[in-house]
């Protein structure tokens, strides 16, 4: 029987994953994989909360907020990365260092 | 259909920037030659409009749960809502795309659509009354940044400092929400009074460390908005690479928003009656917790401004400095530690947008945000000397200016709730501070160099606007008692849904 415990392992389990690949990642598109990762690491706890502890449908609502918000957030974060290919040729985040100090 | 009639009601400073923005979406969109005329002035006429709004709000004393408990309306908010609609207002008056060397040309409609956007989304952050609507309104906040920063579209620095504020801001938020999940969890509810509710009646020993894990997540979040070490390595480099203007606005606005939610959020949701604010149950503090990052924001942010040549960095430092000070009034968590933090984001909206408007000055006639290229300048041009040094000392914190007056309130709130220490280190602070404030100060008057450069003409336009943000660095002492009285008016909290 597959309880609440199991959902939010996975949900953990994806969370440090995300992490892990915004800590190692140099490509700035697998960063922002990673940070979906996490977002949806939310996703899966407050479905699985609404579902087996809270008795309500608020998690799922928030649920559905988060995935609009995450398609925003992503849409602005390619259209900088695309400007970054457009004005050095190149993805790569250790690349992007003149301003520092 | 009442509710919402009701909520509209308590809506009016809101709405009227949503008028704003979409006329300036249609006026943009037409394409006439006033169009940056028109442009300019339904956003002055609509920010003007919300902070009438916004005073008569908090005038009323308005407490309410409004459109089903998503947002708040109560005169701590209002106060709030004034201060941020008067920046954007202070801003868009104050820095045009006249005396802007990077904007200069630049379509007009865009940013200042952008700018409503920021400001709408900041009162919005300032009112959540739920875990869902602070999360929408915080990433509003943050993606409408995202796109300010990134305005300057074929800069390599504009560009570099948007990316590293979209990854950063993308993966602290997300470690929020991750954290806001968990709560939703443990207390069944998105709603921060019924949470608050839950969390009075007591928390199971097992919840203990989930509620401690839950504090640390969404102090990423917050953290991040407010630039806390340690979630403030973008802010430098942010400041740097976005646009003067820009600067200006996202040095003021996120900031005091993201203090407005701090403070519901913790002072509101996470206090349980009887037991002081902070111990809940009597095992968990999170008053040190946040103390800590107070220290260590003052501390890095003031250390770090020290060796800056640039200075767009040195006051992205002075205004992490500036953060750590404004978290005291947090840590206080008292009715006095509120109302110092109101005092002192007034004090900082006026000092800070100031400095930034000189540096925008410096850059429109000399092309250089070079500390170097100061030197020399109270000959070249001894208004805007004068007018710095007026907001230099208010930044350090000297009498007779108003940063004065908002860090006496500060660690005044801080020394009567006992903690002494926090106070002295804090004050060690500001003496650091005063270092680097000094030097720009010494380069400016005594260093020579630059003696071969024309003096600088500076517009009508500009002087009189030096002239004005100096002057509030002063005058407000004149009307101390009713400015004390407005903030102490202001201290009502409303939790309900």
């Amino acid at each position: 029987m597959i309880g609440l415990q199991h959902y939010l392992v996975v949900s953990a389990a994806l969370f440090s994953l995300g992490i892990l690949g915004l800590l190692t990642r140099k490509n700035a598109v697998h960063v922002l994989m990673s940070i979906e990762l996490i977002l949806n690491s939310a996703n899966v706890n407050l479905v699985a909360f609404s579902r087996f502890s809270a008795g309500n449908l608020g998690g799922q609502i928030f649920g559905v907020f988060v995935i609009v918000v995450a398609a925003a957030e992503v849409a602005v974060a390619l259209a900088i990365v695309l400007t970054l290919y457009r004005l050095r040729r190149t993805p790569n985040l250790d690349e992007t260092d003149i301003l520092k100090g | 259909m009442e509710e919402l009639l009701r909520s509209l009601a308590l809506f009016r400073p809101e709405t009227a920037l949503v008028a704003g923005l979409l006329l300036v979406v249609v006026a943009d969109s037409i394409g006439a030659a006033w169009r940056n005329a028109a442009v300019r002035l339904v956003t002055l006429a609509s920010l003007a409009v919300a902070l009438g709004f916004a005073f008569n709000l908090q005038a009323s004393g308005a407490k309410a749960a409004i459109f089903s408990g998503m947002l708040v309306v109560d005169p701590l908010g209002a106060a709030f809502k004034v201060i941020l609609i008067a920046a954007g207002l202070l801003t868009v008056l104050a820095f045009t795309f006249r005396n802007s060397r990077e904007l200069h040309g630049l379509g007009q409609g865009e940013l200042v659509a952008l700018v409503l956007s920021l400001v709408l989304s900041s009162l919005l952050m300032a009112a959540a009354n739920d875990l869902v609507m602070l999360y929408l309104a915080l990433e509003m906040v943050s993606i409408t940044s995202y796109v300010m920063v990134a305005y300057l579209k074929g800069d390599r620095m504009s560009n570099e400092a948007s990316l590293k504020y979209v990854l950063f801001g993308a993966a602290s938020t997300g470690t929020m929400l991750y954290g806001l999940s968990l709560l939703y969890g443990m207390t069944g509810t998105t709603s921060l009074p019924a949470i608050q509710a839950f969390l009075a009646g007591g928390i199971p020993e097992a919840n203990r460390f989930a509620i401690y894990a839950i504090t640390l997540l969404v102090l990423a979040g917050f953290g991040f908005k407010i630039a806390a070490v340690p979630f403030h390595f973008w802010c430098p480099d942010v400041y740097q690479g976005a646009a003067t203007p820009v600067t200006a606005l996202l040095s003021v606005l996120p900031k005091a928003a993201g203090l407005a939610i701090t403070l519901r959020f913790f002072y509101g949701t996470f206090s349980a009656a009887g037991a002081g604010p902070w111990d809940l149950a009597g095992s968990i503090n999170w008053g040190a917790l946040v103390m800590v990052i107070s220290v260590l924001t003052m501390t890095v942010g003031n250390v770090a401004a020290l060796t800056q040549t640039n200075m767009k960095r040195l006051l992205a430092y002075s205004s992490i400095a500036h953060a750590g000070y404004l978290l005291m009034g947090v840590v206080a968590l008292s009715e006095n530690g509120a109302r110092a933090l109101l005092v002192y984001l007034a004090a900082y909206l006026f000092m800070n947008l100031g400095a930034f408007l000189v540096v925008t000055l410096v850059h429109l006639h000399e092309g250089s945000f070079d500390l170097r290229d100061y030197a020399g300048l109270y000959r070249r041009a001894p208004l805007l000397t004068v007018a710095m040094a007026f907001f230099l000392l208010s930044l350090v914190g000297i009498p007779p200016f108003v940063g004065f007056l908002g860090k006496l309130y500060v660690f005044g709130a801080v020394i009567e709730k006992g903690m002494g220490l926090f106070a002295v280190i804090g004050a060690v602070n500001a003496a650091i501070a005063a270092y680097y404030y000094f030097r720009v100060l010494k380069v400016m008057t005594i260093d020579a160099g630059n003696e071969d450069r024309p003096a600088i003409h500076l517009a009508l336009a500009d002087r009189a606007w030096l002239v004005a943000f100096a002057l509030a660095n002063v005058l407000p002492l004149l009307f101390w008692s009713r400015i004390d009285a407005w903030a102490r008016g202001a201290l009502v909290m409303y939790a309900g849904r």
